[in-house]
């Protein structure tokens, strides 16, 4: 099972009366279980565009989306007997600053307010609830709190737990650790790791923040200008010459791997993925 | 007296939790100044009360001579421009032209004049082949970078960044602090607040925030280098020096690697 997109073009009008090609020609398959992708690229590649397809919310202007036994394409929309609704429980997707969106008297109610539209008993969501808000880190006294007395970090985890109550098989979510501390930003990536690897669900995290792409991510997507650039492992993306051409960065641990190599032909076995191995590695080289 | 004098400011949201606490810190002019701490930790109230968005609770804000209330706010702001974190929730104009002239329309400066300032500050930042173009034209960076050339042309002293790269792609977020460097080398005051590290390394000084208290205030170099400090302020070292206390620690590598490490760090 997964997601497939073919040929797909999404093409919008700007104020100006011209028309924007967001999405050019893609073609791509995400599978429902146990990817980890990051969807990266400069600002206005497409890469919104691309995630608000994901569980059509947009739909193509020319080329096909299928998932769930779904053919998503210009016509669906008009046509009345095609329902939407079952593939956006399928498909969660967690926008940017989702914490604005948080707005009920508590967190329990803001949590099932999801699976309670979907048709799901009080006591099922309930239960949901108290899961999901142990996923992403938190006891259930939260549930209980106003979602407006927490702090940043954890309303983020408040709005991620309400899409994972509504058991979503696949999770997106765009550039959720912007605005965190390296402490939180670090916590988050875990929860996300954690939902990946022990729910088996696919996770697609949209950011420009390398690390995180080289650490966590199997797969990663590059966009640029509307096009997919680049599908296949980090590590190979990275060790590439010319990624600044699509406006991305190295990750600071190869940087710095990179830089000792040059400078004093220090060479550590294999690529270190994280702090930790670099370190470890550096260690056993000088010792 | 320096240009910008905080004395034992304290600010509450409400009576239970305060989220400044006797705060005290100066800035001299053309110093740049990095504000820095973890989530939480007092340093956006400190901006906002900063430029007057809030008021304090008890404590003084001096900027050039003048203590800030409500009398001197116009003042102030005519004083100290504000570069937010959101490119999208700053961006007020039809066109960068119009953004850019926003600002001075405000200060009721001469047509002529204004045309005049639009032109030498978005060549200044590089927008000016961008003058007509609409915000969803442009890239987050093009955005920070029309909301600088709005507070320059406002020829404020200060420049206040607050977290104004953090929503930034990398290229927007380098470029972005290229241009703060070369504000601060023309003797632009700037101040940025961050919890990120490679925002601050190029800063002369640096303000560390914990729990809404000052930690420390030292030069950039001294509070970077400094692994428990910031540890203690819930803040990681940047890798390179990481990987330098970690070497030194053990008695390994030599000076020439060190300090190899200590330069990386600051071209991060």
């Amino acid at each position: 099972m997964a997601i497939e997109f073919e040929r797909v073009n999404y093409e919008y009008q700007a104020f100006d009366g011209k028309a924007y090609l967001a999405l050019a020609d893609v073609n791509l398959s995400i599978n429902l279980e146990g990817e980890f992708i990051a969807l990266v690229g400069e600002t206005g590649s497409g890469k919104s565009t691309l995630a608000q397809h994901m569980n059509a919310l947009l739909t193509p202007t020319q080329g096909r989306v299928r998932m769930f036994g779904l053919t998503i394409s210009r016509d669906t929309t008009r046509d009345k007997h095609v329902k939407l609704n079952p593939i956006r429980q399928k498909v969660g997707l967690v926008f940017q600053f989702p914490e604005y969106q948080l707005f009920e008297e508590t967190v329990l109610k803001d949590i099932t307010f999801g699976p309670r539209n979907y048709g799901v008993s009080e006591e099922e969501a309930t239960a949901r609830a108290k899961k999901a808000i142990h996923t992403v880190g938190l006891d259930s006294s939260y549930l209980e709190r106003s979602p407006f007395s927490l702090s940043g970090g954890e309303k983020k985890r408040v709005s991620i737990a309400g899409i994972l109550a509504m058991e979503p098989s696949v999770l997106v979510l765009d550039e959720p650790t912007s605005g965190l501390d390296p402490l939180g930003r670090k916590a988050l990536l875990e929860v996300f790791k954690n939902i990946h690897e022990q729910e088996g669900k696919s996770v697609m995290l949209i950011t420009h923040d390398m690390d995180a792409v080289y650490e966590y991510a199997k797969r990663v997507l590059v966009m640029r200008e509307g096009n997919v650039v680049y599908d296949g492992a980090p590590s190979q993306l990275f060790t590439r010459r010319n990624i600044r051409v699509w406006n991305l960065d190295v990750p600071d641990v190869l940087k710095v791997t990179f830089a000792l190599k040059d400078r004093f032909n220090l060479e550590v076995p294999g690529l270190p993925r994280n702090r930790r191995e670099l370190l470890e590695a550096m260690r056993e080289v000088l010792a | 007296m320096a240009y910008i004098e905080i004395e034992n400011l304290s600010f509450a949201y409400d009576n239970k939790t305060t989220a400044l606490q006797d705060v005290s810190l100066s800035v001299e002019q053309g110093e740049w100044v990095s504000i820095l701490g973890h989530n939480g930790s007092g340093k956006s109230t400190l901006s906002k009360l900063l430029v007057g968005l809030l008021r304090p609770k008890s404590g003084s804000i001096r900027v050039d001579g003048f203590e800030l209330s409500e009398d001197t706010l116009a003042d102030i702001r005519r004083r100290i421009g504000i570069v937010f974190q959101n490119p999208d929730n700053q961006f007020v104009g039809v066109t960068v032209r119009d953004d850019i002239a926003f600002g001075l329309e405000n200060l009721c400066i001469p047509r002529e004049e204004m045309i005049e300032r639009i032109e030498e500050y978005s060549k200044k930042v590089d927008m000016f082949d961008y003058l007509n173009k609409e915000p969803q034209q442009l890239s987050g960076g093009q955005k920070q970078r029309v909301a600088i050339a709005g507070v320059l042309a406002m020829r404020t002293d200060v420049i206040l960044f607050d977290e104004a790269t953090s929503m930034l792609d990398p290229e927007g977020r380098s470029r972005l602090l290229q241009d703060m460097k070369r504000l601060n080398e023309e003797g632009g005051t700037i101040i940025t607040i961050t919890h990120d590290m490679r925002d601050a390394v190029h800063s002369d000084r640096i303000v560390l925030l914990k729990n809404g208290g000052v930690l420390a205030d030292d030069s950039a170099r001294n509070i970077l280098g400094d692994k428990e400090l910031l540890e203690q302020a819930s803040l990681e070292l940047l890798l390179p020096l990481e990987l330098m206390h970690t070497l030194q620690a053990e008695g390994l590598g030599d000076d020439t690697l060190r300090e190899y490490l200590w330069q990386l760090s600051l071209n991060g």
